[in-house]
């Protein structure tokens, strides 16, 4: 029998699988269909704005207190958060996805480079040339850094259409950056017609349209950091990063990501998934899970949709990580009601629809029915209305969590990574301690 | 023509949010500009053929194999595979079939007309000669697999069989499909021998094809003929609440979904019990494990008790089913079998298409992440076991697999039946007098 059921195969799915198996527990994935990880930018988030607040948060460790006491965060702490941030950096960067914060790849985050501290953000760069701040990121990502006052040239890759170099050069002029755009002909790699990321990514795999690419790049920019579209090769990321270094004037090239599909979300995903193979853990895709039985306290089994009878998925602990109104965990219906799909666990959430959303779009409080989702204890177990946990069983993790708004507070991969750790961890301890016989 | 109805396939559109993750993973787009990608083809088209639009679909539609693999990855359950076969059944109606697509559905007939005289039929396809002209006039690439007609179909072994057959009050019905019936009767039989070795009878009824290759290749009405003949004679063994088994994925899946649903037959009662009395053999196996009730008198497969590498595909049909992936939780209880799964996302044949002489190149292009796979999984394993295949539940798929990596392929019901001593997995038949 499998020790943990895990729902959900987004970040914070796959890393509560992978932190279980590690800690010795049999698991398997389900879920609906890949995790949002692909609509990401692949950077780790930890929290960019506090509630309310217009200025990006430096520092995130010294930012947590500030947070409301409910906050997933809060129930943390920043040293639990730490954990779990250097234990997924660890095992990424072990698995040949280097992954920086501001202070270097220095995992504890010690002071490293730049002087930054422990817990400090960065400011990167978004596909629109706005200022996104970061935690931490793959190390290609993270060379974008704002901080570094050396002039930038964002190189475009003409025929290209979801990247917009003169917009991104021109935002961050009116930042006060040093930027100008430019452009390499696309047709010079490739007679494809599609050129979506992901296609120009696995072309950019190969050696040859590498060493092109490096050529035309070094042409193209002066003394400058060299900023591109985040198309820099699926498989063989690390190789062509390091060949547009060796063939650039000031060895500063850095990835921007695009619109989805995202490859730096997609390098993640794949690397996960694979770390996950190596630990035979499965994790099944297509397999959406609609209903469920419990004997008072206890989950006895969840049962997923398939072309006929429903399949049961039986084990001794289950993992909610099917993630918030966007990742399809949270359902906002037409009555107002917003409800948990698979176990229809309390939701903290505005009840009627005229509450859900502010008039401003982009109101800096965010939106009501976003910060709506599943409460929890300090283990990560739903609670009910009374606040005692609603199974015995059940955990939670990720964005389906209530009391955090991780659009909003930029902190989306954050919460991912901390609470999907604390709740594999939780759940190891509650597997390998059964509870005491009731009398 | 087939009437056109708001569907649940159509009506799954609206929660696409163009997220992409479809094309990301869509094999035939990666390799072909041919196919701008399940997003274009199906979501975003469709919503030009709702009624009052214009409806009809353009041309690239019919490069999508079907494969189905943007289902399984489509984070919001968009039915993407259905709308794209929906919009080629209203090519069809508008503009004719060709003849090789109007042959390629016709499987069973084929198969029929072979297996009156099977070697004269294999001697006249299988020369370069034929070949040639099938390609030239018909469109079948000169290249791809087909099957070769076997000396006995599969009934006729039953019948030969007859008196060695289990009688048992505990009784399953069998549905083997027409490349079981017709070109690897031997999958039949293990899948008889294994059903027996559990205790089961196995009742083998009349029955026609599926007519999934009719739906692929946008025949809708002849595909519901072929759908409701099998209800009708199927009803009676389902009223007495025998569970219908096959071991071919892809039949299995149009008896549970894709003949109910793209027919728009979702509401009727015949069609629903078939619907759910339908078993993959693999899942109905897992659920008797379930139960305890597997024997586990299995044996390790290489004789000198060498490790048995195997390479196992779950092919996309078999994907569709959502069931997971059950041949593995089986497979798995073999002593000595390493197995390695494949996480490639479709072997390219996809039924039919690989067949077409415009789509052999794409299919083989789609295929080699998976004859990838199996390379590396064999390298330096050459000398570990007498014997060497790969495994994949599905025909066209071990036909394609055979092709792209020279190995031989079996069902994973053959491995299983090996390890339960009742078959010869090498040979391919059974031991003990069957």
């Amino acid at each position: 029998m499998l020790d943990l059921l895990v729902i959900g195969a987004g970040l914070t799915g796959l890393f509560a699988a992978y932190t279980a198996a590690r800690s010795g527990l049999r698991v398997r994935v389900i879920a609906k269909g890949m995790g949002t990880t692909h609509w990401q930018a692949g950077t780790i988030d930890l929290l960019g704005y506090l509630p309310g607040e217009q200025r990006p948060v430096a520092n995130w460790a010294e930012a947590v207190p500030e947070l409301p006491a409910a906050h997933p965060y809060r129930l943390l702490g920043a040293d639990a958060i730490r954990t779990a941030v250097v234990e997924f950096q660890r095992l990424v960067s072990g698995a040949g996805l280097p992954y920086e914060s501001a202070a270097g790849s220095d995992l504890a985050g010690t002071p490293g480079r730049s002087g930054w501290r422990d817990g400090g953000n960065s400011l990167l760069i978004s596909p629109v040339g706005a200022p996104r701040p970061v935690y931490l990121a793959p190390a290609a990502q993270q060379q974008a850094n704002l901080a570094d006052v050396r002039p930038m040239v964002i190189v475009g890759l003409s025929g290209m259409t979801d990247f917009y170099p003169a917009l991104i050069a021109e935002n961050l002029r009116r930042q006060g950056h040093r930027a100008r755009s430019a452009s390499v002909p696309l047709d010079k790699l490739t007679t494809r017609r599609d050129k979506s990321p992901l296609q120009l990514a696995r072309l950019l795999d190969q050696p040859a349209a590498q060493a092109r690419l490096a050529e035309m790049v070094a042409d193209a920019a002066a003394d400058e950091r060299v900023g591109l579209p985040a198309v820099l090769g699926l498989r063989s990321h690390a190789r062509i990063c390091a060949r547009l270094q060796e063939a650039t004037a000031s060895r500063a090239v850095f990835e921007i990501p695009t619109l989805p599909p995202s490859v730096p979300g997609m390098r993640l995903d794949t690397t996960l998934r694979e770390l996950l193979a190596g630990l035979g853990v499965r994790v099944e895709t297509g397999m959406e899970a609609r209903g469920f039985r419990a004997d008072g306290r206890r989950i006895q089994w969840v049962e997923s949709e398939t072309g006929s009878r429903p399949l049961r998925h039986s084990a001794r602990s289950y993992l909610l990580a099917t993630g918030g109104i966007l990742g399809g965990g949270i359902l906002g219906e037409r009555s107002g009601r917003v409800r948990e799909v698979v176990f229809a666990l309390p939701v903290t959430a505005p009840g009627a629809r005229s509450q859900w959303l502010r008039p401003l779009f982009l109101d800096s409080r965010g939106h009501p029915v976003f910060q709506g989702g599943v409460a929890v204890d300090a283990r990560f177990q739903p609670l009910d209305e009374s606040g005692a946990p609603v199974y015995d069983n059940l955990w939670a993790a990720g964005a389906v969590l209530a009391h955090t708004d991780p659009i909003r507070e930029r902190s989306r991969e954050g919460i991912s990574i901390a609470t999907a750790y604390a709740a594999a961890k939780a759940v190891a301890r509650a597997v390998s301690q059964p509870p005491a016989a009731v009398n | 023509m087939h009437t056109v109805s708001l569907h649940s396939a159509g009506l799954s559109l609206d929660a696409c949010i163009k997220c992409n993750i479809c094309t990301s993973y869509c094999p035939v787009s990666q390799v072909t500009d041919r196919f701008p990608g399940p997003k274009y083809a199906a979501p975003q088209s469709e919503r030009f053929r709702q009624i009052g639009q214009p409806r009809s679909p353009d041309a690239s539609v019919d490069y999508c194999s079907g494969c189905r693999v943007c289902n399984e990855v489509c984070p919001t359950g968009v039915r993407i595979a259905e709308i794209n076969a929906r919009a080629r059944a209203q090519m069809v109606a508008e503009q004719g079939l060709s003849l090789r697509n109007r042959l390629l559905g016709r499987n069973e007939l084929l198969g029929k007309v072979g297996s009156l005289a099977p070697r004269l039929a294999n001697f006249l396809l299988h020369n370069r000669l034929a070949r040639r002209l099938a390609a030239a006039l018909f469109g079948v690439a000169e290249q791809a697999p087909l099957p070769r007609w076997h000396a006995e179909t599969f009934t006729h072994w039953l019948l030969r069989t007859n008196s060695n057959r289990l009688r048992s009050e505990r009784k399953v019905v069998y549905f083997h499909g027409c490349a079981t019936q017709h070109y690897e009767p031997f999958v039949g039989m293990a899948t008889v021998l294994v059903l027996e070795h559990l205790g089961y009878e196995v009742i083998v009824p009349p029955q026609n094809c599926c007519g999934l290759p009719l739906l692929s290749n946008g025949e809708f009405g002849a595909a519901e003929q072929y759908h409701r003949r099998n209800v009708e004679r199927l009803t009676t063994y389902i009223e007495a609440g025998y569970p219908i088994l096959g071991s071919s994925t892809s039949c299995t899946l149009t008896l549970k979904e894709e003949a109910p649903e793209l027919l728009d037959l979702e509401g009727d009662a015949g069609v629903q019990a078939l619907k759910f009395a339908t078993w993959d053999i693999f899942e109905w196996l897992r659920a008797r494990q379930e139960q305890a009730d597997l024997p586990a008198d299995m044996k390790p497969l290489d004789d000198a008790g060498q490790p048995f590498v195997l390479p196992y595909h779950a092919p996309c049909q078999l994907r569709a089913h959502r069931i997971g992936k059950p041949a593995l939780d089986i497979l798995s209880c073999i002593p000595g079998l390493e197995l390695r799964e494949s996480h490639a996302r479709c072997c390219g044949i996809a039924g039919t298409y690989g067949y077409k002489v415009e789509k052999y190149r794409i299919a083989m292009d789609v295929g080699a992440e998976l004859f990838d796979f199996v390379a590396t999984q064999r390298a330096g394993t050459e000398a570990s076991s007498s014997f060497a295949c790969t495994a994949c539940d599905s025909e066209t798929c071990r036909w394609q697999l055979e092709h792209g990596t020279g190995l031989p392929s079996r069902h994973p019901i053959e491995i299983l039946a090996a390890a339960y001593g009742l078959y010869d997995l090498q040979a391919r038949r059974p031991l003990g007098g069957n």
